[in-house]
C-alpha cells in the first residue's frame, strides 16, 4: 500500500500552512527559461511539474545570502550592541530536487564544526523539507555518479512522486514528514515506478584518489581556463556554504552582516598586504574542486557535491566541477 | 562557414601568425558552445561555429590567464566587435598585437538580432562568409525600452525591485561584461567601502546603478551581461537607457566608428539639456 | 538621517534635501546669502566638494539611502568653473544619468541641478525655498526609503 494526495490536496495545504504563518518555498516560474525557488504568496503560484532543476539552490531557506548577526548603536560615549533574534518563522521547502535536499546533511557538517551557528541550527530546525522526485534530468545531472538518484532521500522529511493526473504518491521519511502530512493522505494501491536517473557520466568514484596526485599537475590551466571568475557556480550551489562578514552603516548605527562569497572571486583570497595566494584563476578552480573532492571527504566523510549540475547550468561559459573533472579524467590524471 | 573558419584559425596558428586562437568549441548540442583557446593548429577541429554561438568572446582579450598564451586571434560576430572599438578607444588592447576574425552571422535566435544591423563584421582582419547590414531605425532598436518606459514610474520601480532582489551578486553580470574591466570594482573597495557589498535590496540597487551608469555611453549591447545572468534579470533595460540617451543627446553609438569621442571624458559647450536651472 | 521629523503623523512634513554644491560658486553663493541675511528654509543639508565635476553619482543615490527627499547639486555657470570645464564634464553626465533614474523608476523631480554663481546669493534663496515646497508638496520619498530597509531574518 502507498500514500498518495492530489495536487489540489496540496495546494489547499499551502494555503493552509500559508495562512498559519509558515514560509513556504516552492519552485516558481520566472520566465519561461527559468524556474527558481522562491518564497510562495498564494498556492498556485508555484509548479509541481514541468521542470528540471531550478537554478537556485534550498540553501537559502537555512543559510540566506544576507544575514545580519548584531547592530550598534553609538549614543554618546556608549556603544549597545543588540544581537539579531533568533529565526522563528517555520519554514516548508516544497517539491525540492532531491540533490538539494541532500546538501542540507552536508551542510550541517560545516555549521557544527567547532562552533555551532546558532541561526543556521535553528532555521534547520524550523524547516521540513519535502523533495520531488524528477521524472526528467539534462545534460548537467550527475547525481547518479556520486551515489544519489531521482529519488534519493538523503536531507528530504517526505518524498513525493508524480503519478501523473495531478496524483502524488507521498513517501515519509522522517517524524516531520509524517507530522506535516498525518491525516493529509490517502491509501491506495498505486506506487511509482523507479525513475532511471543521468547515465552516469563519469567515474567519480575515484576522484579522490586522483586528486592525491594532481594537486601540482600543469594542466589546471588548461581544464579551467574559460572561468571567469565570477560567483554564479557557488551561489547556485546547494552546497556551497563560503561566507563573508563585513559591517555596514554609519557612524551612529549599523550592523555586522554575514554575506555569501565564493572562492571563484579574486577578491577571496586577497591579503590586507596586497598578496594573494590564489593568484591565478586555475588555483581558484582547483581549490573549488580539492574542497569538493578531496578536503571535505577528509575531513567530514562526504563530498561537498550531490551532483545537481547546477554550477554547469548557471556557468556563463558552461564550466562547473563535471566539466573540469571530465577533463582531469581524459588526461588520465 | 565552419571549414573556412578552421583553415583559417589553422594558417594563423601555422605560420606563427598568433599564438592562440579564442574561439567556441561545443560538446554536444544539447550544452551551449563555450570558449576554447587553440594553440595548436592540429586542434582547429574543436572549433564550431553555429547559431547557438551567442557569447561575446571579447572579454578574453583582457584576462591574463588568456593574455599569458600569447598573441591572440578571435573569433567575433558584428555585435561583438563593437566591444573591440571601445577597448581600443579606451587604451585596453593594442589592435595591431590581435588578429580578428569576423564572422557573418545570420542571427542566433535572440529578440535583439532582429534588429541588428551588424550581420556582417566591418572592422575584422578576416572574415568569413556574406551576410548584409540592413539598417535599423532607433525606434526599432530601442523598442524594447520605449515599451517599458511607457510604464508608470511607481511601476518601474516595482519592477526593479521584484527583479533586483533576487540578484544574488554573484558578479557574472560583470565578469562576463567586455567593458567592465576595473582592476578592482567600485563593489570591491572596502577601504573605505563605497557601497553596501550586502545582495540587499538597497545594495543592489546601489550596485546596479553603478554598473549601469558605468557602462554609460560605452555598452555596446552585446547582451552578455543580461545573457548571463542566473536569476535572469533584463539589465538590457539599463543599458539601453544609456545608450539611447547616448545616441539622442550626443549622436553617439559606442563602438560603431573607431574615430569617434569617448562621451563621457569629453564634453561640448553647445550640450543642450532642460532641467538645469 | 532620522526619519521621525519626515513622518507626516508626527505633525507637518518637513523635507529633508542634500545640497551638494562646488566650493566656487555655489557655495559662495549660499554664503553670501546669509551675510545678505537672506532668509531661506533650514531643510537643506549643504555639502561642499570642490567641483560640480568631482560630484559622483554615487552621491546622488548616497542621500536618497540616508533619508533625503529631494537632492541639489549645483555649481558654476557653464564658462565660469575654476577648474575650466568641470561643470562642462557633470552636465553630459547628468544628462545620462537621469535618464537611468527615470529608467529604474527613481522620481527625477526630486533631484535638482542648478548652476549658482558667488554672487546669486538671492537665487540660492530663491531656489531652496522653491525646492523645499515642491518637495513638501511631494511628500517624503518612501519608495527609495523602503528599498534602503533591511530585511527579514
Ligand atoms: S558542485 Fe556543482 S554539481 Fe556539485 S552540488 Fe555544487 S552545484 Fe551541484
Ligand atoms: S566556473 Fe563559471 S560560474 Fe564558476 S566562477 Fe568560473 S565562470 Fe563563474
Ligand atoms: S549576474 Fe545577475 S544575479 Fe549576478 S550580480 Fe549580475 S544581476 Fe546580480
Ligand atoms: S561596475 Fe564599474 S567599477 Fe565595477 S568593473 Fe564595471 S566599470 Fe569597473
Amino acid at each position: 500500500m502507498s500514500q498518495i494526495i492530489s495536487q489540489p490536496a496540496i495546494r489547499r495545504l499551502v494555503k493552509q500552512w500559508l495562512r498559519e504563518g509558515k514560509r513556504v518555498v516552492a519552485p516558481v516560474q520566472i520566465r519561461p527559461d527559468l524556474v527558481s525557488y522562491q518564497p510562495v504568496r498564494s498556492a498556485d503560484q508555484f509548479l509541481l511539474d514541468g521542470f528540471i532543476r531550478p537554478l537556485n539552490s534550498i540553501k537559502e531557506v537555512v543559510f540566506p545570502r544576507h544575514e545580519q548577526l548584531f547592530q550598534y548603536r553609538v549614543r554618546g560615549k556608549q556603544i549597545d550592541l543588540l544581537p539579531a533574534p533568533l529565526p522563528d518563522i517555520e519554514r516548508i521547502v516544497l517539491a525540492a530536487r532531491p540533490c538539494d535536499a541532500a546538501a542540507l546533511p552536508i551542510l550541517d557538517h560545516v555549521f557544527n564544526w567547532e562552533s555551532r551557528d546558532a541561526a543556521y541550527n535553528q532555521r534547520r530546525k524550523l524547516t521540513t523539507v519535502v523533495a520531488l522526485a524528477c521524472m526528467e534530468h539534462d545534460a548537467h545531472c550527475f547525481c547518479t555518479s556520486l551515489g544519489g538518484g531521482p529519488d534519493d532521500t538523503r536531507g528530504s522529511d517526505a518524498l513525493l512522486f508524480d503519478l501523473g493526473d495531478d496524483t502524488l504518491e507521498v513517501r515519509c521519511v522522517t517524524d516531520k514528514g509524517q507530522n506535516l502530512f498525518a491525516g493529509q493522505t490517502e491509501s491506495s494501491t498505486r506506487t511509482a515506478p523507479s525513475v532511471p536517473g543521468p547515465e552516469r557520466q563519469a567515474d567519480l568514484q575515484q576522484v579522490g584518489q586522483q586528486l592525491e596526485q594532481a594537486f601540482e599537475r600543469s594542466d589546471w590551466a588548461a581544464w579551467t581556463n574559460r572561468c571567469l571568475g565570477c560567483g554564479a557556480c557557488a551561489f547556485g550551489c546547494p552546497a556551497c556554504h563560503c561566507f563573508d562578514m563585513v559591517d555596514e552603516g554609519g557612524p551612529t548605527c549599523g550592523a555586522r552582516v554575514r554575506n555569501w562569497d565564493a572562492c571563484q572571486f579574486g577578491q577571496f583570497t586577497l591579503h590586507a598586504s596586497g598578496h594573494n595566494p590564489r593568484s591565478a584563476q586555475s588555483q581558484r578552480q582547483r581549490q573549488r574542486i580539492y574542497h569538493k573532492f578531496h578536503v571535505y571527504p577528509q575531513k567530514f566523510g562526504e563530498l561537498l557535491c550531490t551532483g545537481c549540475g547546477n554550477c554547469t547550468r548557471n556557468c556563463p561559459v558552461s564550466l562547473g566541477v563535471l566539466p573540469v573533472l571530465e577533463a582531469m579524467q581524459a588526461e588520465g590524471a | 562557414m565552419l571549414q573556412p573558419l578552421r583553415e583559417t584559425c589553422r594558417r594563423l596558428l601555422d605560420d606563427g601568425t598568433v599564438q592562440v586562437v579564442i574561439g567556441y568549441g561545443q560538446a554536444m548540442r544539447a550544452v551551449e558552445p563555450y570558449p576554447v583557446f587553440i594553440t595548436d593548429p592540429n586542434d582547429v577541429g574543436q572549433l564550431v561555429w553555429n547559431e547557438q554561438c551567442r557569447t561575446n568572446l571579447v572579454k578574453y582579450l583582457l584576462r591574463q590567464e588568456i593574455r599569458a598564451l600569447g598573441k591572440p586571434a578571435i573569433v567575433v560576430k558584428g555585435c561583438d566587435e563593437r566591444a573591440l572599438v571601445v577597448l581600443e578607444q579606451e587604451s585596453q588592447i593594442e589592435r595591431s598585437e590581435i588578429v580578428v576574425i569576423g564572422v557573418a552571422c545570420d542571427g542566433m535566435a535572440e529578440a535583439r538580432c532582429e534588429v541588428c544591423d551588424a550581420h556582417q563584421p566591418r572592422f575584422a582582419d578576416h572574415t568569413i562568409g556574406h551576410a548584409t547590414n540592413k539598417e535599423q531605425s532607433a525606434e526599432r532598436r530601442y523598442a524594447h525600452l520605449a515599451e517599458f518606459q511607457e510604464r508608470p514610474i511607481a511601476d518601474r520601480m516595482d519592477y526593479w525591485k521584484a527583479e533586483l532582489e533576487r540578484c544574488v551578486k554573484c558578479y557574472a553580470c560583470r565578469q562576463s561584461c567586455p567593458l567592465c574591466y576595473c582592476q578592482r570594482c567600485i563593489v570591491e573597495k572596502n577601504r573605505p567601502a563605497v557601497l553596501d557589498t550586502s545582495p540587499t535590496l538597497k545594495g543592489n540597487f546601489a550596485w546596479h546603478i553603478v554598473r549601469a551608469f558605468h557602462l554609460a555611453g560605452r555598452c555596446v549591447g552585446c547582451d552578455q551581461c543580461s545573457r548571463v545572468c542566473p536569476e535572469g534579470i533584463d539589465l538590457r533595460l539599463l543599458n539601453q537607457s544609456m545608450a539611447r540617451a547616448s545616441e539622442a543627446s550626443f549622436g553617439h553609438r559606442s563602438g560603431t566608428d573607431p574615430q569617434a569621442e569617448l562621451v563621457l571624458g569629453n564634453f561640448s559647450k553647445q550640450d543642450q539639456e532642460q532641467f538645469i536651472r | 538621517m532620522n526619519t521621525a521629523a519626515s513622518d507626516p503623523a508626527n505633525g507637518e512634513f518637513e523635507p529633508k534635501i542634500v545640497a551638494y554644491v562646488c566650493n566656487w560658486c555655489t557655495y559662495l553663493g549660499a554664503d553670501l546669502a546669509g551675510t545678505n541675511r537672506l532668509e531661506y528654509p533650514a531643510n537643506v543639508r549643504i555639502i561642499r566638494l570642490p567641483c560640480t565635476g568631482r560630484i559622483d553619482f554615487n552621491l546622488i543615490v548616497k542621500a536618497f539611502e540616508i533619508g533625503a527627499d529631494a537632492v541639489l547639486v549645483s555649481g558654476c555657470h557653464p564658462g565660469d568653473c575654476h577648474y575650466t570645464s568641470g561643470n562642462y564634464h557633470a552636465r553630459r553626465r547628468w544628462m545620462l544619468f537621469r535618464e537611468l533614474l527615470a529608467t529604474l523608476g527613481i522620481e527625477t523631480e526630486r533631484v535638482h541641478f542648478t548652476w549658482i554663481s558667488a554672487a546669486e546669493g538671492k537665487k540660492f534663496q530663491q531656489l531652496i525655498s522653491e525646492i523645499t515646497s515642491t518637495t513638501r508638496d511631494l511628500g517624503p520619498y518612501h519608495a527609495y526609503r523602503e528599498i534602503c530597509e533591511t530585511c527579514e531574518v
